[in-house]
Order: structure tokens, then sequence, then C-alpha cells
């Protein structure tokens, strides 16, 4: 007789693949390949500008793209796992077998992040190389233009604060540290979506909902001082209240602003949104396990 | 049903637990000018519902790159007034990006004031008091500019310019405290002797003469040899009567 483990991450496994497998036939990747290819049309554009404006718009673009893909999948794809389980009746074999549902859960959740993470690599591997190829090409112009301007050979200290203006607007680490940023909101966007789909009985709601959350989550920051800051009317002061404890506070997760700029994420930064984003996804799996235990189907 | 109460109970917990958290948390990133200060009012009107929209949702830095792109089109075409709405727009987005406050400066005290200046349609009077207000737009969007970012070299040496160059008359006393930050706040030693330059054309301003002096003496010292720099030290040394056997050949 085979023994039966209450948690068993080959289990999960198994179901994360699973998923994996049942989003990549969304046409997901018709998706990526469309933004890469913006992406690298994006690279030709806007010539006219200085060497770091023409840096910093492609960045906007790349990382605005990277933003739409991270929370597009995390709000519609996840909101189409649940019902489209049911739909397919896939769920009821799975859930029929020995599986706690925990499982299931957990199997959903890093199926999505696995796409999601393997999505934005692939994007950062794609902007990393425009921009590199990008930087050496308006570095290029910018000397000469220096060279033409003073009319000779430029002076070495004006060559090297040229060249470091370019270079802090062109392909750094920070950057990269951008994209996991955009991972661990899209991570959060997941877990809350999943909660939702366990209490939604349609997936428009679970969308809807979803995106309210997306929106009201980026003001959070205004409610939540609102709220500590105190000595307002009773109501506002406690509409601010429930807002800020129903909500995430995603604008928390922004630093692609700062990263888009040429400022550099500290470690500690880094730690501080890893450490809040991790809380967010275990405590929206401990309620949605508890909803979805329940839940008929 | 006593599931549900758990779940309710949980997230309520989750939610008051996380406030201090989320607190700290952008405290620490405003700290280290990592996260901006929420978008206010104003802010909603100037750029639209939909962009307001957007720069909540997490996409200020693309909102900033799309209005700077209408800004310079509104460039080409030559309406300045939109061209410095869409400008003031950006700045505000992404306050931090000090190419967006030079680029607005730049606009409004070099482009639109000589576009006002040079354009024969109005009387000529008319035409030099644009000419001067748009110049002092630019000085008021480097001055505004250098509130968020005090150490930027390249804030400094524009308004340091405009103060130099486009002033009329020139301001040389703040031309020159400008070309002076830019280099102590790590910009190249050029603008050091810039600073020298503008002080040493100061009108009775002895202490002013003496600074600009040591700076390009030291120069001098140095090995420095422009023919500029060195008309502005003979100009000096006669100005604080430095003995003969001191001066520069």
């Amino acid at each position: 007789m085979t023994s039966y483990h209450r948690f068993s991450p080959a289990r999960i496994w198994a179901l994360t693949m699973s998923t994996v497998t049942q989003l990549v036939r969304m046409r997901i990747l018709v998706f990526l390949l469309v933004i890469s290819v913006v992406v690298a049309a994006a690279s030709f554009a806007f010539p006219a500008f200085n060497a770091e404006q023409q840096l910093k718009v492609l960045k906007d673009v790349c990382f605005g793209l990277e933003q739409l893909f991270a929370y597009v999948i995390a709000m519609v794809a996840t909101a189409l796992l649940l019902p489209k389980d049911v739909e397919d009746r896939t769920l009821y074999t799975i859930l029929a077998k020995p599986v706690p549902r925990v499982d299931y859960l957990l199997g959903k959740l890093f199926g999505v992040l696995i796409v999601i993470a393997g999505g934005l690599i692939l994007l950062d591997v794609v902007l990393s190389g425009v921009l590199w190829i990008k930087q050496g090409v308006v570095l290029a112009d910018a000397l000469a233009g220096l060279h033409q301007q003073l009319g000779g050979t430029p002076p070495p200290e004006a060559v090297a604060a040229t060249t470091a203006d370019v270079m802090k607007q062109g392909l750094t680490w920070t950057l990269h540290m951008g994209v996991l940023a955009i991972f661990l909101k899209a991570a959060v966007l997941t877990s809350l979506t999943l909660l939702i789909s366990c209490i939604a009985t349609s997936t428009l709601f679970t969308v809807i909902t979803s995106f309210c959350f997306f929106i009201v989550g980026h003001g959070e920051t205004l409610f939540r001082e609102y709220f500590f800051k105190g000595g307002t009317a009773w109501w506002q002061y406690a509409a601010a209240a429930v807002l800020s404890v129903f909500c995430p506070d995603l604008s928390l997760f922004d630093v692609v602003d700062a990263v888009t700029e040429g400022k550099a994420v500290a470690v500690s930064d880094m730690l501080h949104m890893t450490g809040i984003g991790s809380l967010y996804v275990a405590g929206y799996m401990a309620v949605a396990y508890l909803l979805f235990v329940e839940k008929e189907l | 049903m006593k599931r549900k109460l758990q779940a309710l109970i949980v997230f309520l917990l989750l939610g008051i637990v996380k406030l201090p958290l989320e607190q700290h948390t952008v405290t620490a990133l405003r700290n280290h000018e990592m996260l901006y200060q929420p978008l206010d009012y104003q802010a909603r009107d100037a750029v639209g519902q939909i962009g307001f929209a957007a720069a909540l949702g997490g996409l200020r830095s693309l909102v900033a790159s799309v209005t700077y792109l209408m800004g310079f089109t509104a460039f080409e075409e030559v309406n300045w007034p939109r061209v410095d709405f869409l400008y003031n727009i950006t700045t505000q987005l992404q306050p931090r990006f000090d190419v967006y406050w030079k680029d607005a400066a730049e606009h409004m005290a070099y482009d639109a004031a000589s576009a006002y200046r040079y354009t024969d349609s109005r009387p000529r009077l008319y035409r030099e008091q644009l000419y001067r207000q748009y110049v002092q737009r630019g000085i008021d969007i480097l001055n505004d500019g250098l509130r968020y970012l005090p150490r930027s070299v390249r804030l400094h040496s524009t308004v340091a310019d405009l103060y130099s160059r486009r002033l009329e008359p020139p301001n040389h006393e703040l031309a020159g405290q400008h070309y002076l930050l830019a280099y102590q706040n790590g910009g190249l030693p050029v603008n050091a002797r810039l600073a020298a330059y503008e002080w040493a054309q100061l009108d009775n301003a002895p202490a002013r003469w003496r600074e600009a002096y040591q700076i390009l003496k030291s120069g001098y010292d140095r090995g420095l040899r422009m023919p500029g720099m060195i008309n502005f030290l003979h100009l000096l040394e006669t100005r604080l009567n430095v003995p003969p056997m001191q001066r520069v050949r």
C-alpha cells in the first residue's frame, strides 16, 4: 500500500508543472514575443533626444511592458485557473484523489509564479541586450558630439563625465532589482487574486475585484498615512482604517521609477520589499486555504 | 461557516499587523529616495484621469516619459505654453531626474525666450519683456529642481549659465555661486574657473575677487595657461593690488 503524506513537495511540483502547461497553452508566449518586438522597436525610436533621454525612454517603455505582462498574468490568468479546472472537470479528478486542497492551491500559485518569473527573465534578457547595444551606440554619438563641440580632442575629464552620465542610464545591475520588485508585486497580486477566486462565483467578478484591489492598493499609502495622522472626522478615519486594513500597499514595490532614473537599490531595501511581499503572500494563501477547504464544488 | 470566520479573522489580523510594517518599509524606501510621495490633486488635474490612474498603477515613470514626448512634440510645433505645461507635469511625476528639469528650463530660457525675441509679429518692447519672462521662467524651473536635487551638478551649472549668459543684465554673483556648487558637488574643474570668471566681473566686491584670484591662481600654479584665465588673473591682480613680483606673466 502506498503511504500517504499530508504535505508532499513532489505532489505540489506536479500540480505546479500542470499549471505551467495550462498557462503556456493560453498563448502566453505570443504575448511575450509581441512585447519583445516592441522593446526592439523602441530602441530605434526618438533619435533626436540626447543620449541619456534615449536610454531613459527605452527603459521606461521596457519596464512598462514588463509590468503590463506581469500584472495581467497575475490577475487575469490566475482568475481563469479555478473556473477552467471546474469547467474541464480537472478539479474533480484531482481532488477525488488524496490530494489536500492546500497542495492544489500551492500548485496553482507556484505555477503562475513560475510563468511570471520565466516571462520576466526572458524580457529582462531582451531588455539587457537591447540596452547594452543602444548604450554603445549613443555613447559613441555623445563622444563624437563632444569632439565636434570642442573642435579637437576633448579633455579626459570631460570624456569621463560624459561616459559616466551615459553609463548611469545604461545597463546596470540595479535594473535587475527593478525586475525583482515587479515580480514581488506580481506575486502579491497572484495570491490576492487566488484568494478572491476562492470566494468568487465568476471569472469576471474575480478580475474586476482584483483590478479594484490593484488600483486601491496603489493609493493605500495615502489612506494609511491619513489613518495614522488622525484628527479627522470619525467617518473619514473609519474609511481610511478599513481601506488600509483590507488592501495591500502595492506602491511600496514601485522602485522601478527610481531604477529607471539610474539609482541603485540597496540590499536592505530589497530585503524590506521581499519580507513584506512574503508576508502578504503567506497571509493571503492562508486565508485562501481557509476559504477553499470548505468550498462546495 | 467556522472556516469562513477563521478566514475573516486571519485576514483582519494580517491587515492590522501589516500596517506598521508597511509604514516602516515606505519610510525606509523614501529615506533612500527609492519611492516618491504620492501624487497630489494638482498633479491629477494636470495629467488627466487616465494618466493619473496609470501613474497610480505603478507606471509613473512611463507616464513621465509620455508627457516628455508630448512636450517635445509641442516644442516642434512651437507651442511654448504647452511645452511649459507638459514639462511641468513631467518634472512633477519624476522630480529626482535632473535631465527633465534641465530640458524644461532650457526650452523656456533658450528656445522660447529667443523665439519670442526674434519673431517680428509683436512690438519690440513687448518681445523684450517676453524674452525676460521666459528666461526668468527657466531660472525658476531650475530653482524648483534644486529643491529636490540640491547636489545636482547639471542643475547648478545650467542655472549658472542662465544667470551668466541669458539674464540681462547678468547676475555674476549668483552665477559664480552656482558654478562653484557644481564643482563642489563633483563637477569638472572648469566649473570652479567659471565661478572665478563670474566673480572677477563683479563691481566693488573685494572678497569675491580674492576668492576668484585664489581659484585661478591655484589653477595657474598647477600649470594651466588658458588665455581667458590669464586675462582674468591680470584683471584681478590689478584690482587686488597684487605686488608686481607676485603677479603672473
